[in-house]
């Protein structure tokens, strides 16, 4: 079984390499666009689509006539970020019944999810659906997803597809980021490639403070000692070293391949470039400067911002563009005078910055190889559902869950309840959804700030190398940068310096390093490049 | 201290009844003022140290969201009592959920470990009985090595005990240490006790549950405590072996509770908003952690130095 | 067995409790004879119940502390736990690689940090451990009011019954970025401290947590050596002079000194083995480059990172050189002519 192929080998059924071209062409379900609604504001520069204008409840489309669902039971394991709400609750009682599966949802720690994934994986009773991010596919995680899950192309590819016509509209480019090992095992989430990390904050606080939203490093780190007050258990920020990366235009370290580009004729790592150091050390002198609410110290255990940014114990931090409706929903009913929004991203020196693309697809949901046909027609149903595109019932369910219960209608404008705010979170949307959508028709204004953030971002946005693909490195080079992200962490909390990192670089190159270059080099090669 | 002469000791104002000191012998000076209010103060605070973190927990626990903001967070003096983190916490049912589960484990466990324990620690008291050596021998070897975590991990898991509540019972079930205690004090029960049950035509299983157990009550207690707080306070193996979130004992919900301030299943909305104190919330989880260990140890205090002179040895 | 007066069931309890594998001497003369001339077949006959009484004892020793023995051999393997559904078949479809993994071990600057923190945690428990039990001992000791003596030991034993996790989390609130200290510290102007995740003093933390958490269960052995010490030797002391101070020196302290030599040889033994769980619940905190240890090594890169070869590889080297420590410890423990775990 352990079987090593050749370089760059892009035969089906390999472990390792990508799958493109005419191979992938065999296996890529069929395109056949459903949109509901015409959006407000078209996808433009790798933005999502836009949905500002208001929504008329009372005309949703149905999209799925009738439960596809057997009523089998389809068990899910699935990153959960923030609080879960109990297992037996009225948002999944009310999916579950419009799908016609019985989903029972096993939620981990979206935060340490990585620690339950491989050992999961490794059991003999792995869950009917596992949802992997594609940060997560580190370590042996990649040739796990390829020996314990399902092909799904026997149900998906081609036109077979058209059984499901909301999976059929999923765009292309995230049916290809599917296939792994040569066969299409993924029900995709794509996501637009425009970076998904937004530095938040409170524009409540800043606009009575005062306070301008920053347009370079040293502005930012002005603003920061401004407004941090200890004393008043006051600072300014969580970690901001995703920021730091946009703003010196650091490769993405979203995914493997994603942090190799071609500079002048040769690949480069992101570890290897001055950005990255140069990101850390700015990084670090924040840290330094003690403007850095305490939490952030404790790197990946960090607790949910949520409480604590609400209470205003720090006013910005960065993390993915969904928490700036997410954080306004959940706030709007108790604290009306909270808001939120997105900063853009500068370039460190105040200029245009250099942002990288992210993959169009991101996170996967994967079906247990054991399981039966029945129950992989089961899942299927619920990513049919889960997929609906806006201005149907099913989107409305999935998003906003069940009228009267998690959200009541104000003014023709659906209000989410502090209940809908506990309940309708996470779970269906991580299986397979449709292409990239912002909207939100209790908060329009916030959809289209979104939006346009996202489209202003994207016109500062290239794509490097491996853009689009999917690839699984070799086995032996799996652990090589495992590393890297507690080291990074390390650094900027002071507690080891960055010549540190330069040693560690130097010994991941000796270690592998090297030799991980010239097989992206091969494949590179072999593949060609989505890099524009 | 029975054999040495004695007299009347000097009693400090102020106090008497069973708070009064016996006699100290005739040897030892009294002690001096300075002395005496050096100990005291020494002694005193360490059982401060140890009390008072207690005393903030349980007063937070207990403290309104708005004592809370007054007094930045821990309070030290409590204003005014109220059990608003306890109610919303137990009926959010995670924890009520965990806490039945950690009490279950803790009860099904314990009564599995003395059982197997006591068996084992009477089949090996008497010498001389067939591959008692032996038995001996690979039980105390177990005490010098461990097979290490991968290699017990794989095998748990190849058991298919992933995710069962077996996996956190069995593989820690027993003690070697804690048997070789039982065996020494049923060994030195009378000979010649037993000896009599055996003529009267009673068997190994009768003598051991009519006459050697109840003679060992204080060792029992004892041991039982062990395992039962062993297992009330482990957490490490349900990490490992529980996949599944709804499974967890209380100890790894206080994990996410208290160390990674995640708010408990259904109360998220009501934290975030600032409607319930997170805090507080906190506070009562690990007042629940506490509370059955603090209440239960006391009672067996008595027995801990006869018991476990030699446990307190191998640290 | 009554427990009347305290000092003299002391000794007989340490006596009794103290005789794992004695045979022979006093006991073997008031136990039946070794009765080695009755045929085996008699034997089992005559011990049927008690070997029946051993079996599940003996059953969860064999699956559960030498059936995973076996499974070291991971540590030769690459191993790929996700080429079958079971980690034992798993192992027969591994390749085998040798000692690569013992080799890239010895290359690894996290393991040589690991073993260092191991040392030094293991150095600063050692220090800071002994004295406090023996002074709280002594202090108990002298403390003649039998309420007051209770009390103050029932309080301080408190904390042995505590949960890592809760002696943790009751630290993270005195003294952690939110806790009670930095709370007090701000409110009177100082910058906050946050202990629980700065590296430079996690060693005394995690020190601090262990002495909080298990010092005054410490005592009990202490204080059970200081009753078994004759009276009629401080008398004597008296007799001849000697003040409080002197008899301390010349009477208690010997009367200590081979139950704090033999426990400090026992803790030597597990030097490797240093707060496994306290660990791993901190790591995060401070980063493993100062929190790491052999144990914590092992956990991260196996159960983490599903390396278990290198894992089995780094935890094959600690078992080995633990199971020589252990071994050392017991055999000075005889030259001193004390006990050790085991008797000869």
């Amino acid at each position: 079984m352990p079987l090593l192929a050749a370089c760059g080998g892009s035969d089906s059924g390999s472990r390792e390499g990508t799958t493109s071209g005419k191979d992938a062409k065999k296996i890529l379900p069929a395109y056949m666009a459903s949109n509901v609604v015409a959006p407000d504001i078209p996808a433009k520069n790798g933005s999502a689509m836009g949905f500002t204008g208001k929504l008329d409840l009372a005309a949703l489309k149905t999209s799925v006539p009738k439960a596809l669902g057997k009523g089998g039971k389809v068990t899910v394991m699935s990153p959960f970020w923030g609080s879960p709400p109990k297992a037996d609750n009225a948002y999944y009682r009310g999916m579950n019944s419009l799908i016609g599966v019985d989903v029972v949802w096993q939620n981990q720690d979206g935060n340490t999810y990585d620690q339950k994934l491989g050992a999961v994986l490794a059991s003999s009773d792995v869950p009917d659906v596992v949802v992997v991010p594609g940060w997560n596919m580190t370590g042996r995680i990649p040739s796990a997803i390829i020996s314990k899950f399902a092909d799904l192309g026997p149900y998906l590819s081609g036109d077979a597809v058209k059984e499901y016509p909301n999976l059929a509209a999923i765009p292309t480019d995230a049916w290809q980021r599917s296939i792994f090992g040569g066969r299409l095992l993924g029900l995709p989430q794509p996501s637009p490639y425009v970076t998904g990390i937004v530095p938040l904050y409170r524009k409540d606080i800043f606009d009575k403070q005062g306070y301008t939203v920053p347009r370079s490093a040293d502005e930012f780190m002005a603003l920061a000692k401004e407004i941090t007050d200890a004393k008043a258990k006051r600072w300014a920020c969580l970690d901001m070293k995703w920021t730091a990366w946009q703003m010196f235009g650091v490769f993405s370290g979203s995914e493997k391949p994603l942090g190799w580009n071609l500079v002048d004729g040769k690949l480069v790592n992101r570890v290897e470039t001055d950005e990255y150091l140069e990101a850390l050390e700015w990084t670090r002198k924040l840290f330094a400067a003690g403007v850095v609410h305490p939490d952030a110290k404790l790197g990946k255990t960090a607790p949910d911002p949520g409480p604590k940014f609400a209470a205003g114990e720090f006013l910005i931090y960065a993390n993915n563009i969904s928490q700036w409706w997410g954080r306004t929903a959940e706030q709007a009913t108790q604290n009306p005078e909270f808001k939120v929004w997105g900063m853009d991203v500068f370039a460190h020196d105040g200029g245009d910055p250099h942002l990288w693309a992210e993959q169009p697809a991101g996170i996967f949901a994967f079906v247990n190889k054991k399981a039966s046909e029945s129950v992989i027609r089961d899942v299927l149903a619920v990513a049919n559902v889960t997929a609906a595109p806006y201005g149907t019932k099913e989107y409305m369910m999935t998003n906003y869950g069940v009228e009267g219960t998690h959200y009541t209608v104000k003014d023709g404008v659906p209000v989410k309840t502090d209940k809908g705010n506990n309940e309708v979170s996470n779970a269906y949307v991580m299986v397979a959804s449709p292409a990239a959508t912002i909207a939100h028709p209790d908060f329009p204004a916030v959809a289209k700030a979104q939006v346009e953030w996202q489209q202003r971002a994207g016109s500062f946005t290239r794509k490097s190398s491996f853009y689009g693909m999917q690839i699984t490195e070799p086995a032996r080079y799996t652990n090589l940068s495992d590393g890297f992200e507690q080291l990074e962490d390390d650094i900027t909390r002071g507690r080891k310096k960055i010549s540190d990192m330069q040693q560690a670089v130097s010994d991941w190159k000796s270690k592998g390093g090297d030799k991980l270059r010239d097989w992206y080099r091969k494949l590179l090669d072999d593949n060609g490049t989505a890099a524009s | 201290m029975s054999t040495t002469l004695e007299k009347p000791a000097r009693r400090p104002a102020g106090t008497s009844g069973p708070w009064s000191a016996p006699p100290r012998p005739a040897w030892e000076e009294e002690p001096g003022r300075a002395g005496l209010a050096g100990k005291s103060l020494v002694l005193a605070l360490a059982c401060l140290g140890i009390l008072f973190p207690i005393w903030i927990v349980v007063v937070t626990s207990l403290s309104s969201r708005r004592t809370i903001d007054e007094a930045g967070g821990l309070v030290m003096i409590p204003k005014g009592i109220t059990f608003v983190a306890y109610e919303e916490l137990l009926s959010g049912g995670q924890v009520t959920r965990a806490a039945v589960i950690s009490v279950l484990i803790t009860l099904v466990g314990t009564l599995f470990s003395m059982a197997v324990s006591v068996l084992c620690a009477y089949g090996l008291s008497r010498t001389g009985s067939l591959g008692h050596r032996w038995l001996l021998l690979a039980l105390l070897a177990t005490m010098f090595f461990s097979a290490g975590l991968i290699p017990t991990y794989l095998l748990v898991q190849s058991l298919g005990l992933t995710d069962s509540y077996l996996a956190l019972i069995l593989p820690s079930a027993i003690s070697v240490f804690n048997i070789l205690v039982l065996r020494g004090f049923f060994m030195g029960i009378s000979q010649e006790l037993t000896d009599s049950a055996r003529i009267d035509g009673a068997g190994d299983f009768r003598i051991l549950w009519q006459i050697v157990m109840p003679l060992s009550r204080a060792v029992l207690a004892v041991i039982t405590l062990f395992y039962a707080v062993g297992y009330w306070s482990a957490w490490f193996n349900a990490s490992l072996y529980l996949n599944d979130q709804d499974m967890m004992p209380l100890q790894n919900v206080m994990i996410q509770l208290v160390q990674k301030q995640e708010a408990p299943v259904g109360l998220g909305q009501a934290i975030k908003t600032g409607q319930l104190s997170g805090l507080a919330v906190q506070m009562a989880v690990m007042v629940m952690a506490l509370l059955p260990v603090a209440v239960l140890s006391p009672f067996v205090q008595k027995h801990f130095k006869k018991g476990m002179l030699t446990g307190a040895v191998k640290g | 067995m009554a427990h009347s007066t305290v000092p003299r069931s002391d000794a007989e309890a340490d006596e009794t409790a103290n005789t794992p594998a004695a045979p022979g001497g006093a006991e073997g003369a008031r136990r039946k004879p070794p009765s080695g001339r009755l045929s085996l077949r008699l034997r089992f006959r005559r011990d049927r119940v008690l070997l029946l009484m051993t079996l599940p004892a003996v059953l969860l020793v064999l699956v559960f502390s030498y059936v995973p023995i076996l499974g070291n051999v991971v540590a030769f393997q690459d191993y790929d736990p996700y080429v079958s559904d079971n980690g034992i078949v798993s192992i027969l479809h591994s390749p085998w690689v040798g000692f690569d993994n013992f080799q890239r071990i010895f290359a690894d600057s996290a393991f040589w940090d690991a073993v260092r923190n191991t040392l030094v945690l293991f150095s600063l428990q050692l220090v800071l451990y002994f004295p406090i039990p023996i002074v709280l001992a002594l202090l108990i000791n002298s403390v003649v009011r039998p309420k007051v003596r209770a009390l103050s030991q029932a309080i301080l034993y408190l904390p042995h019954f505590f949960s890592w996790v809760l002696v943790i989390a009751v630290f993270q609130q005195l003294f952690g970025g939110a806790g009670l200290l930095s709370q007090l510290l701000r409110q009177h102007g100082y910058d906050g401290l946050d202990i629980m995740t700065d590296p430079g003093t996690f060693k005394f933390l995690i020190t601090a947590e262990s002495v909080w958490k298990d010092a005054g269960w410490g005592i009990i052995v202490f204080l059970a050596a200081l009753a078994s010490v004759p009276t009629d030797l401080y008398e004597a002391a008296a007799m001849d002079g000697a003040g409080r101070w002197r008899r301390m020196w010349h009477v208690t302290l010997p009367a200590l000194r081979p139950v704090i030599a033999l426990l400090l040889v026992l803790r030597v033994g597990d030097a490797l083995t240093v707060g496994f769980e306290q660990i791993l619940l901190q790591r995060d905190a401070v980063g493993p480059g100062a929190s790491e240890v052999l144990d914590t090594f092992v956990w991260w890169n196996g159960v983490r990172n599903q390396d278990f070869g290198y894992a089995a590889a780094a935890g094959l080297v600690k078992g080995v050189v633990s199971l020589g420590l252990v071994l050392a410890a017991n055999k000075v423990a005889h030259l001193m002519g004390e006990q050790g775990v085991y008797k000869k």
